[in-house]
């Protein structure tokens, strides 16, 4: 039972559900990369112009740049709302604490269509917001800005993704031990300091995890910006999404993928780092 | 002017765990909390701490009403029966914390907790990780952190609950080599009553959320003051009897009321421990009892012996002695005569 070629048949079995799901599919689109296209053929024979297309066009490598930039903002404002709403819940008694926490988790239940379409009725001419800044007396018509552009897919990428960055930093709180709180207290620190020197180092790789969350799941959007993006608001993920369609080039869009996945793969791989650095 | 509790009491809705108790504890006194499980140990010791706030009465120290104060005001530093360490800071990081919240300079920080790690038996494990340490060693480094801030009192929950018996047995020494080292008052919770006896200078035994009885170990072990008190320490003989005219008159049997005792007739509980009972006779004002030999125990240093008086065949008397081979004991079903002084009796009160 115990001899090498037992242990290598089920280490097959074991290895082939990863093999056959993650890795054989990530392998196809990257030697798709290397192919070119003739008319409504692909032919593959192991060319970088892909890349090279991709990595000499300004404005290819520029909407590239400005997406990473939108993916980090997104992840600063999820960390920036999240960490006090997970920390408010945590701070909570047990009864309500869950309460409170399946409220705010509650649109990951939800379809992400519907939630984009709330959005964009929210964010248009005549929603939510216009209404009530017309209302209020802030603005004297409704306004435009708030759809249609890169601010706008901020905004509804932002409020998607937010209990993705909220679930994981309350569990992190939660896994605090209270008495490490009241040790704390009990050596002299006040509330603050409690805060700053145990509380927040010990949420640290929830707090991580939640932004790399937001930050991957905004690199690999491409729905959102297509519905609020309007002209304006161009996204590598939209850039992709229009070579496997209408420009029917699905090697150029696989390379882009490519340097998309691998760019999300060292993000993980230093988040992660940072993460376990942590001795928790 | 040591730590002084007025009345204070916790409940939880309507639920009251802790009846109102009165306890003072002086500078530099070993005093120890006993009881069974669920008695209100902790519920005191959390609330001198401050982690939680009494429902009634006045908590004192040093003549401050600190009953309102928040905890990281107190001048007390509690070791956690967990150790409660954090777990991201180094050896020298915990014990250093209750320094660096006062706002002391990087250097003396670092002086002072090499210091007390010496004292606490740790010196080379500065640098180390909690995950990185033994039970004992987590001991002795949530301890190095709660003296190293100069308390006037350290409360300690159970600390050596978590520890295999010799290490507690070490443990035990230890602290109270330490406490008496650094001169500070210990309020020590334990539901261990020869940990309780070895180490306090009083101990405080509780239950059902009520103070039973506050003494010196040897009050508490020669004069209990309740059936509770006489039941919970080691091993008793107790015996239902009446105080009469001067006398204690019990089924087993009768005898002088002790030097000291109330005289007036009540119903009360007799306890008469193991080792003042001996095999023999009723010289010199010794009260005897007839008694038919149930079993003899040879345990190493001590033998035990159970019988049952003739008079009162359904209670049992223990008696425990120092073993000696070369005296023979009574075999079982024999007849033999015990004998105790009347003077080493406890009288306990009953009901009330
Ligand atoms: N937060 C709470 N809510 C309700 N009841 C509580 C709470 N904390 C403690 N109690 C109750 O108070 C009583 C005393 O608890 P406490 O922790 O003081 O006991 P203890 O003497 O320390 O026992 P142990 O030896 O098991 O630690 C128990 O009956 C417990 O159930
Ligand atoms: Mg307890």
């Amino acid at each position: 039972m115990n001899s090498l070629p037992a242990r290598l048949a089920v280490f097959a079995l074991v290895a082939a559900g990863p093999l056959l799901f993650v890795v054989a599919p990530i392998g196809s689109f990257l030697v798709m990369s290397f192919a070119r296209v003739e008319g409504h053929q692909i032919i593959n024979d192991m060319t970088l112009d892909n890349y090279v297309a991709f990595f000499g066009n300004w404005v290819y490598l520029k909407t590239f740049l400005l997406t990473l930039w939108l993916c980090a903002e997104v992840t600063l404002i999820g960390i920036v709302l999240g960490y006090p709403i997970a920390w408010f819940i945590w701070r909570r008694r047990a009864r309500t604490r869950y309460l409170l926490l399946l409220l705010f988790v509650l649109p990951l239940f939800m379809s992400y269509i519907v939630k984009i379409y709330t959005m964009r009725s929210i964010l248009g001419l005549n929603g939510f917001l216009n209404q009530i800044l017309v209302g209020s007396g802030i603005l004297s018509a409704p306004s435009l800005v708030f759809l249609y552009n890169q601010g706008s897919i901020l905004i509804t990428m932002a409020v998607i993704f937010l209990p993705f960055v909220i679930l994981p930093i309350f569990l992190s709180l939660e896994r605090i031990p209270r008495n490490l709180v009241q040790a704390s207290a009990d050596l002299g620190a006040g509330a603050g300091t409690t805060f700053r020197h145990v509380v927040l180092p010990l949420s640290l790789p929830g707090t991580i995890a939640g932004g790399l969350f937001a930050f991957v799941l905004a690199l690999g959007d491409f729905i959102t910006p297509q519905m609020v993006g309007g002209p304006s608001g161009f996204t590598i993920g939209r850039v992709i999404w229009s070579q496997f369609g209408l420009a029917y080039n699905w090697p150029f869009g696989a390379a882009m993928g490519a340097v998309l996945f691998l760019f999300a793969l060292a993000v993980i791989v230093v988040a992660g780092s940072i993460a376990s650095r942590q001795r928790v | 002017m040591g730590l002084s509790l007025k009345a204070v009491e916790k409940s939880y809705g309507a639920q009251r765990v802790l009846q109102p108790v009165d306890l003072e504890a002086a500078d530099g006194e070993f005093l120890t909390i006993l009881g069974p499980s669920g008695s209100g140990k902790t519920t005191i010791l959390r609330l001198v701490g401050g982690f939680t706030r009494p429902t009634g009465g006045h908590i004192r120290f040093g003549g401050t009403d600190l009953t309102d104060v928040p905890s990281h005001k107190r001048p007390f530093n509690t070791v956690f029966q967990d150790y409660a360490l954090f777990p991201h800071m180094s050896v020298a990081d915990n014990v250093g914390y209750g320094l660096m919240v006062r706002g002391m300079a990087k250097a003396a920080i670092r002086d002072k907790v090499v210091r007390t790690l010496e004292v606490v038996g740790l010196g080379g494990l500065l640098d180390r990780y909690p995950s990185q340490l033994s039970g004992g060693q987590k001991q002795r480094v949530a301890l190095a952190r709660a003296i190293v801030c100069e308390p006037k009192l350290i409360l300690l929950d159970e600390p050596l609950a978590a520890l295999d018996a010799e290490m507690r047995r070490h443990m035990q020494f230890f602290l109270k080599d330490l406490q008496r080292r650094i001169a500070t008052a210990f309020l020590f919770v334990t539901h261990d009553q020869e940990e309780a006896i070895t180490m306090s200078d009083r101990i405080v035994v509780m239950d059902k959320g009520r103070i039973e009885q506050v003494g010196a170990p040897g009050d508490i072990y020669y004069a209990p003051k309740t059936p509770f008190v006489a039941r919970f320490f080691g091993d008793n003989n107790l015996i239902e009897g009446n105080v009469r005219d001067g006398r204690v008159e019990t089924a087993v049997a009768n005898f002088a009321l002790p030097a000291g005792s109330r005289a007036e007739p009540r119903p009360v509980l007799v306890a008469v421990r193991p080792e003042k009972i001996s095999i023999g006779g009723a010289d010199g004002g010794r009260t005897a009892i007839a008694c038919k030999v149930e079993e003899t125990t040879f345990t190493g240093a001590l033998t035990q012996l159970k019988a049952r008086p003739l008079a009162a065949p359904q209670t049992t008397l223990l008696v425990k002695m120092t073993s000696d081979p070369g005296r023979p004991l009574p075999e079982r079903g024999a007849e033999t005569t015990l004998s105790f002084a009347p003077d080493t009796v406890a009288i306990v009160e009953v009901g009330s």
